[in-house]
């Protein structure tokens, strides 16, 4: 009994955190509809900065941890009002929402290259002793904790409820037009709550980092915990965030000691996912919903990418040819491995686009069908002697099983849920992949993967892996080009940006999304077979969560709903740190800032603005009176 | 011969709100009629119910012949009723053409694959499709625009874009929620001609519209609804006469 107390105090002050960073998501949601999915980085920035006042410059606990707070307030504000804040005004929800995933890479990317990759623990604010209660042993820093969160949660239910500023806040959050009308600055009430929710993220930060040590992609954690935490309580509720985040913690810390704590996080997002099925909205979700179908309907304004019959063929087969001539030249050591990467992820990002870019189905899991597909088919060649093509098939047989059983999930789930569904999927199969030792090989990986072969050839060479991928990803593009020109890619569409009208014209929607989700999951499952036969290697990091977000952040520098446009971005974030080596430490910062500035700045993408591009010189010739066209004959 | 809509003593209530109230009448096959109403009689309200969008509380529908209840979204347009919206909903990031052609969605006979793989049977559908298409397009004079942004036309185009969406689906009855809204008057006259030589094809049609010239133009019955309860239906040079609508629409005795 005692024992199993002691377990649940654990649990709490575990839970305590999450709580905090919960309580983040769902500030900043009920104000701006979005969930943010930065938040869990602030924690990491929080701890970073009193690190340095605390232990580097020797400041006092209070002072430095006040100094800490301001200086993440601070750039949380300045981040925030050059990116989030421009983006919740001018972006569909969705793509806000993979934005903030954007920003949590970025943010991850910063204490990289200030922290380095190694962990850091902060010393408790008083003292290594713990205090005993009986025979309950408690640490000083679980109380600190449990009280620093206590104090936020008061303070802010003060300042929402009680004041005319928390009035504003939640005007906003009930209807941003009319509390616009009513004299409401929403743009600075939806900054205010950013800067409040990077104040929270600080504070929970420096309070943890004594007990858990942090370093810099802890924040994937954080903001994937929290997010479960909040997705239990109930987005958008104060109190939900509270009983979800400590129920999260003490069911983890249960988990991790009567059954294993490398699986602590699958039972968590198992639970998730019953809930998720189960009671949608979460526990503590008082009231009707937030209108997210209303906003979700705001029409934006998007030109279509069309390139006429011919020139699509003149474009593909110029680009083929180049590609395909690459290895034959004298490349820079490493260009070429990179290459082959950059080709063999371009396959599952092509997979990423029919369901993101032309179905409008936000997916931050399709690393998972990676992995599923990765693993199933290095483990039955590697260890069973399957050959390989069988064991690609038998991947993605398995990832296609994956994705019926999770549309079953997401079937009933719109906009935010369904993209936070998808990321569960992908934290799932993480934590499996981590899990299943035996299986896997876990968090050390699997070796000694053969080559990829078939019919008595073997694509040992990376020359012979980078024309197959290349082959297979210019088959697979002309194929879906195919679908996407006929009834099928119009149907998709039609389901991107107004299911009622796509329903009311007989659209099966329901059936449309699952055969996205199956393309995407067929492709991500193939390129993550290809994957492990050209590293000879599967470790669970090659295919996880982050893996996700940075094959979002390919897609949409390329351009979304373009198919060919993926490579662009694949390309570019490939082979940008292999030939700029010293640009190696800055590659995660970048990947989060190129996909928050193409968000931005750059919404068609570097293939969608080339192909807008020849659009506008080839309309010239079309009307022989104008000006451009004399001026170019003369 | 069963009436293409028959609406059953139909009644639909939010909260402490009958929106609609015991209203029953039925459309004949092949006819274009009109539902009309000041604001706030109920007329989306009554759309909404019929395609199951807010289902009746009490009532039923049933369209040639056979009950609606429980039969919401694609499956109304697969039994061959389709609607359009109050608001134009074209579909962004399309072009006008292909707007149209995803109406023919539920109508594609080869599958997904064929498409993919550019099949002899799958490219003599697109074809035929794309033909169709072209000349609904040519008869409401947007075929100049087919390769532009559906979402760069004006108001009222969209509307008759997405009449001719509708009609891609091969309906055998459309409803069509305010097509006037926005129009102006030469784009009202190219949409009283569309829908009149829809009408001739064998497509009964019912449309919610303010616009009266157009309504008395066209539609061969008129049903009147004043908040929530039916006034009157009637051929149009009856309900015209009709005091009670009259007063639903003036207010006072005549």
């Amino acid at each position: 009994m005692l024992g199993f107390l002691q377990i649940v105090i654990g649990g709490l002050s575990q839970g305590g955190v999450f709580a905090a960073v919960a309580l983040g998501f769902s500030l900043v949601y009920r104000v701006t509809g979005v969930v943010n999915l930065s938040q869990g980085a602030f924690c990491v920035l929080g701890a970073m900065a009193m690190y340095y006042f605390q232990v580097a410059w020797g400041w006092p606990t209070p002072l430095a941890a006040a100094a800490s707070i301001v200086a993440v307030v601070a750039f949380g504000l300045a981040v925030g009002a050059t990116t989030f804040v421009p983006a919740v005004a001018t972006l569909p929800i969705s793509s806000t929402l993979v934005l903030t995933a954007g920003l949590l890479t970025f943010f991850g990317g910063v204490a990289l290259i200030v922290w380095g990759n190694q962990p850091y623990a902060l010393p408790p604010f008083s003292g290594e002793a713990p205090v005993s209660f009986g025979q309950l042993r408690v640490p000083t820093q679980g109380l600190w904790l449990a009280g620093g969160v206590a104090a936020m949660i008061a303070a802010l239910w003060w300042l929402v409820y009680r004041t005319q500023l928390g009035r504003a806040l939640q005007a906003c959050a009930e209807n941003a037009m009319a509390a616009s009308l009513m004299g409401v600055d929403v743009k600075r009430m939806m900054l205010l709550s950013f800067g409040l929710a990077a104040a929270i993220g600080a504070a929970s930060g420096l309070l943890v980092a004594p007990i858990t040590s942090l370093q810099f992609d802890s924040g994937d954690f954080f903001t994937t915990s929290g997010f479960v935490a909040v997705a239990i309580g109930g987005m958008g509720s104060f109190a939900g965030a509270v009983v979800g985040g400590l129920l999260l913690g003490v069911a983890e810390q249960i988990a991790a000691y009567y059954v294993s704590s490398l699986f602590a996080n699958t039972l968590a997002l198992l639970l998730l996912l019953a809930m998720l099925l189960w009671r949608p909205n979460g526990l503590f979700a008082a009231g009707p919903a937030r209108r997210v179908d209303v906003r979700s309907e705001v029409v934006v304004h998007r030109a279509p990418i069309r390139l006429a019959n011919g020139r699509m063929a003149g474009l593909a087969l110029a680009l083929v040819a180049v590609l395909g001539v690459l290895p034959l030249l004298p490349l820079p050591n490493g260009v070429l491995p990179s290459l082959t990467i950059a080709m063999i992820l371009f396959i599952s990002v092509l997979g990423l686009d029919v369901l993101m870019g032309w179905t409008g189905q936000v997916s931050l899991g399709q690393a998972g069908f990676m992995a599923i597909g990765g693993y199933t088919a290095a483990i039955l060649a590697t260890n069973y002697d399957w050959p390989p093509l069988a064991g690609v098939a038998a991947g993605m047989a398995l990832s296609l099983v994956c994705a019926l059983l999770l549309s079953v999930v997401t079937g009933r789930l719109r906009g935010h849920y369904l993209a936070l569904a998808t990321l569960t999927f992908g934290l799932l199969v993480d934590s499996l992949t981590v899990g299943l030792v035996d299986v896997t090989g876990g968090p050390s990986g699997l070796v000694g993967v053969p080559s990829f072969g078939v019919a008595g050839f073997d694509f040992d060479t990376p020359a012979s892996m980078y024309w197959l991928a290349l082959a297979l990803a210019a088959v697979f593009v002309f194929t879906l080009e195919g679908g996407m020109r006929s009834q099928f890619g119009r149907g998709l569409q039609a389901v991107r940006t107004d299911q009622l009208a796509a329903a009311a014209l007989g659209v099966n929607v329901p059936r449309v999304k699952l055969a996205a989700l199956c393309v995407s999951a067929a492709l991500a499952s193939l390129s993550g077979s290809l994957y492990a036969f050209n590293f000879h290697f599967l470790s669970p990091e090659m295919v996880a969560t982050p893996r996700s977000f940075e094959m979002i952040a390919m897609l949409v520098l390329g351009g979304e709903g373009t198919l060919v446009g993926g490579l662009f971005g694949s390309l570019v974030l490939t082979l940008l740190p292999t030939l700029v080596q010293g640009l190696a430490a800055y590659k995660t910062m970048a990947e989060g800032a190129l996909l928050v500035a193409s968000f931005l700045y750059l919404p068609e993408g570097l293939f969608g603005r080339f192909v807008l591009w020849l659009g506008r010189i080839g309309a010239k010739p079309a009307n022989p009176n104008g000006e451009p066209a004399a001026k170019a004959a003369t | 011969m069963t009436p293409a809509l028959e609406i059953v003593s139909l009644s639909r209530r939010f909260g402490g709100l009958l929106a609609i109230d015991d209203v029953s009448f039925s459309i004949a096959r092949g006819g274009l009629s009109a539902l009309i109403g000041p604001n706030g009689a109920g007329k989306t309200t009554l759309f909404n119910a019929i395609t199951n969008i807010f289902p009746p509380t009490s009532g039923e529908v049933r369209f040639m012949g056979q009950s609606l209840a429980g039969i919401a979204g694609d499956k109304l347009a697969r039994l061959g009723l389709v609607r359009t919206f109050q608001t134009a909903r074209v579909f962004p990031g399309m072009t006008v053409l292909e707007n149209a052609l995803a109406g023919a969605c539920l109508r594609a006979r080869s599958n997904a694959v064929a498409q993919m793989l550019r099949l002899p049977s799958a490219r003599a559908e697109e074809r035929k499709l794309r033909e169709q298409a072209s000349a609904l397009l040519d008869l409401i004079g947007l075929s100049a625009f087919r390769d532009a942004a559906a979402t760069d036309l004006p108001m009222g185009a969209q509307k008759n874009l997405e009449v001719v969406r509708a009609l891609m689906a091969d309906p055998a009855m459309l409803l069509l929620d305010e097509p006037a809204a926005g129009l102006n008057d030469s784009e009202t006259a190219d949409l009283a001609a569309l829908l009149t030589a829809i009408r001739d094809c064998g497509v009964t049609i019912m449309v919610v519209e303010h616009n009266m010239s157009l309504v008395m133009g066209i539609a061969d019955q008129v049903v009147v609804l004043d908040a929530g309860r039916l006034v009157a239906a009637g051929a149009p040079a009856d309900i015209q006469r009709d005091a009670r609508v009259i007063e639903a629409y003036v207010g006072g005795s005549v």
